[in-house]
């Protein structure tokens, strides 16, 4: 279903490529989805999955929740720039094709952001709505997936640090973290 | 963007060129309207001919299938907008204020239609592949218009590329709102998001002050 999407979008997908693709039978698929809904909504699932475990990993043992999201960008970037795929289920088909399924992933990347800086005594978010962020990584994420360049998406690490501290952060230290960031990846 | 209008019925002085010429107009304005109303998948050539009031074999001259009617008709919404954002960002006064009238075109042209705005931004995930391309173009449209009119004294916010920031800003509050159903209420976040699209830029003292300035020129 992954795939398929990635390739024909949601929209231009259908069960007969999905099967052919899994190499099952439309009676097994049958079996384990009602409709292409619900096999989408399960791949969804799945590939939030693999993201929520990728940043899981790459915060671990981080000292400050600036260099936990540094970390969990360039991880994240990493995985979707190996497999674009996820990616453009994630922020194309996902928007295009239902909002609350976006609230649902946002909810678990937003939360434990807000956890991350909460523990550190970091004023509630001042700037604009983490989930506005997190909507606009999205967004450059897709840019660059949907104009075929999965390649480039390790460069966006800063844009996304950025991102991601400025709601509870601000300007100034997002911009220097985006910088470290950065400097990080390059090295 | 206005529709087209019909033409007169009957004998007419205009010309084979003209008639085409309206013919085409009101096939993209019915395909964008019916589009926008029912959904890509619900929608046929048959509506858009009825709305249009065009017959089915102009149509098929001028369109392959439904699909590049569609994709037309999205192509000059795009290109109504881009046009209004442009002329707003043209216009006299510093780079900030030029920046906050465009973002106050971009925020009135899509409350002043709804369904259009709709049509814009959420209907061509449901045409199919081609959305892509349509988004990845359509994003770097705006990135080019603001680029070509940055003011070269600004702070270089390295390693950020803060017209893309921007321009994802502007994009993702208008898509949430008018997908959300709320465009209309979009002239009201002009404070918000001359922020949230400066901040990039100005940094946070100058990009608030820049915001304060909307709210006193409206109030």
């Amino acid at each position: 279903m992954v795939a398929c999407c990635a390739e024909k979008t949601y929209a231009g997908t259908t069960i007969a490529d999905v099967v052919l693709r899994a190499a099952v039978s439309r009676t097994t698929f049958y079996r384990l989805f009602d409709d292409k809904r619900e096999c989408f909504d399960a791949a969804v699932a799945q590939c939030i999955g693999r993201i929520a475990a990728t940043l899981t990993a790459a915060a671990a043992d981080c000292d400050s929740p600036a260099e936990a999201t540094r970390r969990g960008a360039a991880a994240m970037l990493d995985l979707l720039a190996a497999e674009p795929e996820l990616a453009l289920i994630l922020s194309g088909d996902v928007v295009g094709l239902d909002p609350a399924l976006v609230d649902r992933y946002s909810s678990f990347t937003v939360p434990a952001l807000e956890a991350m800086w909460g523990r550190e005594g970091a004023p509630s978010p001042k700037h604009l709505s983490p989930g506005l962020a997190f909507g606009r990584a999205q967004l450059l994420i897709f840019h660059e997936v949907a104009g075929g360049h999965p390649e480039r998406l390790p460069a966006l690490v800063p844009d996304i640090v950025y991102l991601a501290i400025a709601p509870f952060a601000g300007h100034d230290e997002a911009l220097r973290q985006a910088r470290l960031a950065g400097a990080e990846v390059a090295a | 963007m206005t529709d087209a209008a019909a033409l007169p019925r009957g004998r007419h002085g205009l010309s084979r060129e003209a008639v085409t010429r309206s013919q085409r107009a009101r096939l993209l304005g019915a395909a964008a309207r019916v589009t926008a109303a029912r959904g890509y998948e619900a929608t046929t050539v048959a509506d858009i001919l009825a709305a249009a009031g065009v017959g089915r074999e102009t149509f098929y001259e001028l369109f392959e299938d439904r699909r590049a009617c569609v994709l037309a008709a999205h192509q000059e919404l795009l290109d109504d907008l881009v046009w209004h954002v442009r002329v707003a960002y043209e216009g006299p006064g510093e780079w900030v204020e030029r920046c906050r009238a465009t973002l106050r075109a971009l925020l009135e042209w899509f409350a002043a239609d709804p369904a259009l705005g709709r049509f814009l931004l959420v209907e061509p995930a449901a045409v199919g592949p081609e959305f892509h391309a349509i988004f990845q173009a359509g994003f770097d449209r705006f990135v080019a218009v603001l680029d070509a009119g940055l003011d070269h004294d600004l702070p270089d916010p390295h390693p950020l590329p803060a017209t893309s920031l921007a321009v994802g800003a502007a994009i993702s509050r208008v898509y949430a709102e008018v997908a959300g159903g709320r465009a209309a209420r979009l002239p009201a976040l002009l404070p918000q998001l001359t922020y949230e699209t400066l901040v990039p830029f100005l940094g946070e003292a100058e990009a608030r002050e820049a915001a304060f300035r909307c709210s006193e020129a409206a109030g």
